[in-house]
């Protein structure tokens, strides 16, 4: 260290005359790559790092300490930590469509380029008009929500939601969509070991060699943990090298995959786990076809927790302060990035590592103002550095407060005897203690257990094959964290067949660990923070005390403490000891909070993936799909299929327009549809005929090979499943179709009463939904136009193959296909099937032929009006509450056979004289449109619960009678025909006169379909 | 029957209008995966009869000289074999359709036998990459350790129920889907790929 970095003088250190020249970056040291210039900006800013550095490492070295303002209060914020916990350094990244609200600088890598912004400030970082609520704190104290906006009740949702919503929340999320992709991964292993320290690194090689396979995820950018930020040593090597050492070797093991930069988020039940790879996020923009970011899915036997620990701040006044900073990060700014955080830094600490500080700051030449030990005794080796480098060295005292506007400029300490002294510093560090990662441990819903001995709360006997080791199982010390890991990695590897082996652990050097954690300090002068992110102060949690919020959960809703995004990494722990303390009771009495995935925030993209925008979730399409994206059609989703809806023409001035035509055209000449999109089923086997006949609530017994015929599926309760047809392909071969809805559904009830309840029938049953392109042709033309395209041996006149006749035959020359005789719109119709692949030959060769007859395709649309206007029921009728009686079918069901929901549907409910029965409707005016779900009432009725007679349940537009035409529910409707009733719909403000009619609104004698 | 109607009458690709042939992704290198396209092939639900196990079992041994497979486990002799697809359940796979079109009547009463030649989109996944392609999406472990030639699973991939199966260890994969999901299928493998580099080609067709 040279004095060159050293020369600027107490009062040039103010954050508002930053440094523009890394005039904080010690001469030599750390793991930075000084050949490796890059330039970056804050706040508009620009200053230079070093590849190596994160944003906040970068920003310490320019001298640049006040990087944010505080949630409630807009205090001003500095750099707590240097890690994923910090509460404090949280900014925006990149612009445009790439911000990126709320990162901690303290992992945020640096790169060439890099932009970032403060947060949650107005209209600048120095200067934030919102600051005054920091004058305002006593009234913006715990519980202030809940006891201001309680009066009017009206004005929460109109005036105090909105407002409250506009003062909180930080940062800005982007307002263009992502650019980026997000890939995801599924990956399994033998041994999972979350987190490359010393622990992790141990664990990982020892597994490794013993042949397991291994995945190590670690976080960071560099594996190697606290070794990066602590000067210590392993055998005859510096820390840094044997990490370096122990990467080299793990990568040359086969079975070994290592993910740096990936975040273990979740762990979830039966060994799976949940992790994120920022695989682009320490560049620019992502490489050509890479993606931004990874999720992994991790499914693991044996889980090693490695994830090390959070140290503990010190709750005295004034201590969120930019410049005061957790010990442990001091040495990692100064071991890892040769970066000094301060020109003259105090150290207040509980702890024998505090003095640890001591000795790096005056290695890397910076100044040591003062230490503070918390504790009555001090070994006096700890002391010696500090007090031949001149330093003020306190014993038994504390910190009361801080001085200091936005950088620290002096600290308020207590000594044993009370009296007070200011110390001048620019930066403080605080050493309270550790607290083991517990959070991926109880993300399993179990409690962490407390521990007298390091005054933390350690992770539970783990079951799940979760091990903890090192300090995240509250083994601090380099040495056991070394054998803890390998000994976890050694029982984790036997567990899963391979040989149990433990190589000799290197020595390291001895550490003394003495630890007597102050919770509060006893005299607090200013504001005290407990949880930074969330500017909940200690005095917040004796409020929550004096207002009867004790209890844990209380504490922690009361307050928001702990429900920052950093989960109260840092802070949990003195909430918890402070309410001990005021109770009067033991810390593990007091309890403790859940930790619930994920450990730290995970951008949404990642968890969508592939699936947004049109892959949000899956599309199927219909075999003419391709004709019909040539010729325009208008497409509609109906669960995942994408149907045609409507082909427009030219001239056609909206949707009715070309529908009525289309349904003209059937009615007239002859139309194609497409419905594949119905559930078709294969049936076959000795019993095929037995199975049916019980499946189906109509007979089937008498159906000859060469026919097809209308079937009702009844649930067990009576209620009407589903309908469709069922054609007899061969003695012992049927084929069925289901509703396009129902299709799976059906499916699945076959197996089960196949599997299930009558496993004694020989009846095999395969979907041959995907197989078969079936197209319905209908209208009077549709034989002519069948003629085209079914080969010439087959004989398709309306006496060889009459309605209800079925089929195999071939068309196009032999290609295999079925025919079906069966109409749903009324018309001389077919359905025609042939293997998918000639879906598309099959239409265009229909359309072909049908031209000269003046054929149109039709969709979804004119296939809904038609079968309104012959009253057929659909999905809006078999809605899961009606009976067969109820949409008219009564009449089909079978007499004497016995089949699913024979018994139930005769339940006294079911067959209740007044049950809404389907009918017909008609406006009075025949100008009136009708509409789907309007009620029926009386015509003098005043409208009420007691008078409603029923509802519509399908209408449409009917060409063919020129008028809307509605079909539904009312109560007795089919005795009522002719009477008028109203048509009540106030949820459209409507209300008139209707005629109840027939269900059948076109050629009532089904004569058409016969011919 | 004419020639142009004959070609009116061809069928088409359940890849076609999603599946270019050619290189995409990324350019540099050797692409990283392979995919084939496979029209033609012979697809075909097999379903044994109740009790009928063990028939089903000497027929198919007698007359194809194939061992019917296990669950989990796929027999594949070059191009032909059976894949176990459910209890009681088989997927038979031939080069051709034609090379099934006898299979109902050879197994008749021991077995129901539907063709599902068209129901299946088949892509065949190889090349130096092919293993971590299917590995984003398929939540089975496909590891050497625990998958090898010979191996089949059912499950699902981008949401889409999916069937694959190992022919060897280079690896190469078959991956069958319903036909009608090919489009989302094919966006979701393509995206998988593209880090890697691709290369589209056709298999064999109709």
């Amino acid at each position: 260290m040279t004095t060159m970095t050293l020369r600027r003088s107490d009062a040039d250190i103010a954050a508002e005359t930053p440094e523009r020249s890394q005039a904080y970056r010690v001469a030599r040291g750390g793991l930075v790559d000084r050949r490796k210039l890059l330039d970056f900006s804050f706040d508009g800013t620009s200053y230079k790092g070093f590849q190596g550095d994160t944003l906040a490492s970068a920003l310490l070295a320019n001298g640049v300490h006040l990087v944010g303002r505080s949630f409630k209060y807009h205090r001003p914020r500095g750099i707590l930590s240097a890690g994923s916990e910090e509460p404090n350094a949280i900014v925006e990244l990149r612009s445009g469509a790439r911000r990126e609200p709320n990162t901690r600088a303290t992992v945020a890598e640096l790169y060439a380029g890099l932009e970032a912004n403060s947060q949650n400030r107005w209209p600048s970082l120095a200067f934030d008009a919102l600051g005054i609520n920091a004058l305002a704190a006593p009234i913006f104290a715990a519980g202030f929500y809940y006891k201001t906006f309680m009066w009017p009740a009206s004005f929460w949702e109109k005036l105090y939601e909105p407002m409250i919503r506009r003062a909180a929340g930080l940062g800005r999320a982007a307002n263009a969509p992502d650019p980026d992709t997000y890939d995801r991964m599924h990956a399994h292993c033998d041994v999972l070991v979350i987190g490359g320290g010393p622990a992790g690194l141990s664990a990982a090689l020892t597994a490794g060699r013993a042949g397991a396979r291994v995945i190590l995820v670690d976080e960071d950018f560099k594996l190697g943990g606290c070794l990066l930020a602590e000067n210590q040593w392993i055998g005859s090597q510096a820390g840094v090298e044997w990490a370096a050492a122990a990467l080299d070797e793990l990568i040359s093991l086969p079975e070994v995959r290592i993910l740096t930069r990936t975040t273990l988020f979740g762990v979830y039940d039966h060994g799976s786990y949940g992790a994120v790879e920022r695989v682009s996020d320490h560049l620019p923009v992502p490489g050509a076809h890479a993606p931004r970011q990874r999720l992994w899915r991790i499914t693991a036997k044996r889980a090693v927790l490695a994830a090390g620990a959070i140290e503990r701040p010190h709750v005295f006044g004034g201590n969120d302060r930019p410049g005061v900073m957790l010990a442990g990060a001091v040495r990692a700014y100064i071991n890892r990035y040769g970066v000094l955080p301060g020109h003259k830094i105090a150290v207040v600490t509980s702890s024998d590592d505090g003095w640890r500080t001591v000795t790096d700051v005056l290695a890397a030449g910076g100044q040591i103002a003062a230490v503070i030990d918390t504790r009555r005794s001090v070994p006096h080796e700890l002391r010696r550095a500090a007090e031949s480098a001149g330093a003020t060295v306190v014993t038994d005292g504390y910190v009361a407060g801080t001085r200091g506007h936005l950088r620290l400029k002096a600290i308020e300490v207590v000594d044993s005897y009370g009296s007070a002294q200011t110390i001048a510093c620019d930066c403080l560090a605080m050493a309270n203690g550790w607290n083991p990662i517990v959070h991926l441990d109880s993300h399993l819903s179990r409690k962490p257990v407390w521990n007298e001995d390091i005054h933390a709360f350690v992770p539970a006997a783990m079951p799940q094959g979760m091990v903890a080791a090192g300090a995240a199982a509250g083994r601090f010390t380099l040495a056991e964290c070394l054998a803890t890991g390998a000994e976890a990695a050694a029982d984790a590897a036997q567990h899963c067949g391979f040989e149990r082996k433990l190589y000799p652990v290197p020595g390291t050097e001895p550490e003394s660990t003495g630890y007597t954690p102050l919770w509060r300090s006893p005299r607090i002068k200013g504001k005290a923070f407990v949880d930074f992110q969330n500017d909940v102060a200690a005095s917040d949690v004796e409020l929550a005390h004096r207002e009867g919020f004790r209890a844990v959960e209380h504490l922690k809703r009361y307050t928001t403490l702990g429900m920052a995004t950093d989960q109260g990494k840092t802070s949990n722990l003195a909430g918890l000891s402070i309410m001990a303390e005021l109770t009067g009771q033991a810390i593990p009495s007091v309890g403790t909070t859940v930790f619930r995935p994920p450990f730290t925030p995970v951008a949404l993209g990642a968890l969508a993936g592939h699936h947004r925008g049109k892959d949000f979730r899956a599309t199927r399409h219909v075999p003419s799909h391709a004709w019909c994206e040539e010729n325009g059609a208008v497409f509609v989703e109906t669960g995942l299929w994408l149907r045609p809806a409507y082909f427009p023409r030219a001239g056609e001035k909206d949707w009715l327009e070309s529908v009525n035509r289309e349904v003209n055209t059937v009615r007239s000449k002859v139309g194609i549809c497409d419905v594949t999109t119905l559930g078709k089923i294969d049936i076959q086997g000795r019993d095929a005929l037995a199975y049916l006949e019980k499946f189906t609530a109509n007979p089937f017994g008498s159906l000859p090979v060469g026919k097809a015929r209308y079937a009702i599926l009844l649930r067990e309760d009576g209620i009407v499943l589903d309908d469709g047809t069922i054609a007899r392909l061969g003695e012992n071969h049927y084929v069925m179709t289901a509703s396009t809805a129902n299709a799976a559904k059906v499916m699945q009830h076959m197996e089960f009463c196949r599997q299930w309840l009558w496993p004694e029938f020989d009846v095999q049953i395969a979907s041959i939904s995907e197989q078969w392109a079936q197209y319905a042709v209908a209208g009077p033309k549709a034989r002519d136009t069948l003629r085209g395209v079914v080969d010439p041996e087959f004989d398709i006149s309306n006496e060889a193959f009459p309605f209800l006749a079925s089929a195999n035959i071939t068309v196009g020359g032999g290609i295999p296909a079925r025919l079906f005789r069966i109409s749903f719109s009324g018309e001389l119709a077919y359905e025609i099937a042939v293997p998918a692949a000639y879906g598309d030959a099959l239409w265009r060769a229909i359309m072909q032929s049908g031209t000269p007859h003046g054929i149109t395709p039709y969709g979804s649309e004119a296939l809904s009006v038609m079968r309104i206007e012959k009253g057929h029921a659909a999905g809006a009728e078999i809605n899961g509450m009606t009976t067969a009686a109820d949409i008219g079918l009564g009449g089909m069901l079978a007499k004497k056979k016995d089949y699913i929901g024979r018994l139930m549907k005769d339940r006294p409910g079911l067959t209740e004289p007044d049950r809404p029965t389907l009918v017909g409707v008609r406006p009075v005016d025949r100008s009136k449109r009708l509409r789907a779900g309007a009620h029926i009432i009386a015509l003098d009725a005043t409208p009420s619960l007691e008078a409603d007679q029923g509802f519509l349940s399908s209408v449409a537009y009917s060409p063919s009678n020129g008028h809307w035409i509605g079909i539904g529910f009312i109560s007795r409707g089919p005795q009522r025909i002719g009477e008028h009733v109203r048509a009540y719909d106030p949820v459209r403000g409507e209300d008139f006169e209707v005629e109840i009619c027939s269900a059948v609104f076109v050629d009532p004698e089904g004569s058409k379909m016969h011919v | 029957m004419s020639e142009a109607i004959a070609s009116m009458w061809a069928p088409r690709s359940a890849w076609a209008g999603y599946a270019k042939p050619g290189r995409h992704g990324r350019t540099q290198g050797e692409a990283g995966v392979r995919l084939t396209l496979r029209d033609g092939i012979g697809l075909a639900t097999v379903i044994v009869a109740d009790g009928q196990t063990d028939a089903l079992r000497a027929l198919v041994s007698e007359r194809y000289g194939w061992t019917l497979p296990e669950p989990g486990r796929a027999q594949l002799f070059r191009d032909r074999g059976l894949v176990w697809s459910a209890p009681g359940q088989w997927l038979a796979v031939a080069e051709t359709r034609e090379a099934l079109r006898d299979l109902p009547q050879a197994f008749r009463g021991v077995a129901a036998v539907t063709d599902q030649s068209d129901g299946r989109a088949v892509v065949r996944v190889s090349g130096r990459n092919a293993r971590t392609v299917l590995e984003k999406g398929v939540a089975v472990d496909l590891h050497p350790r625990a998958f090898q030639a010979g191996q089949t699973a059912a499950t699902s991939i981008a949401h889409i129920g999916a069937q694959l199966w190992q022919l060897d260890d280079v690896p190469t994969y078959d991956v069958a889907v319903a036909r009608s999901f090919a489009g989302s299928f094919w966006s979701w493998l393509t995206e998988a790929a593209a880090e890697f580099g691709y290369e589209v080609e056709q298999g064999p067709a109709h």
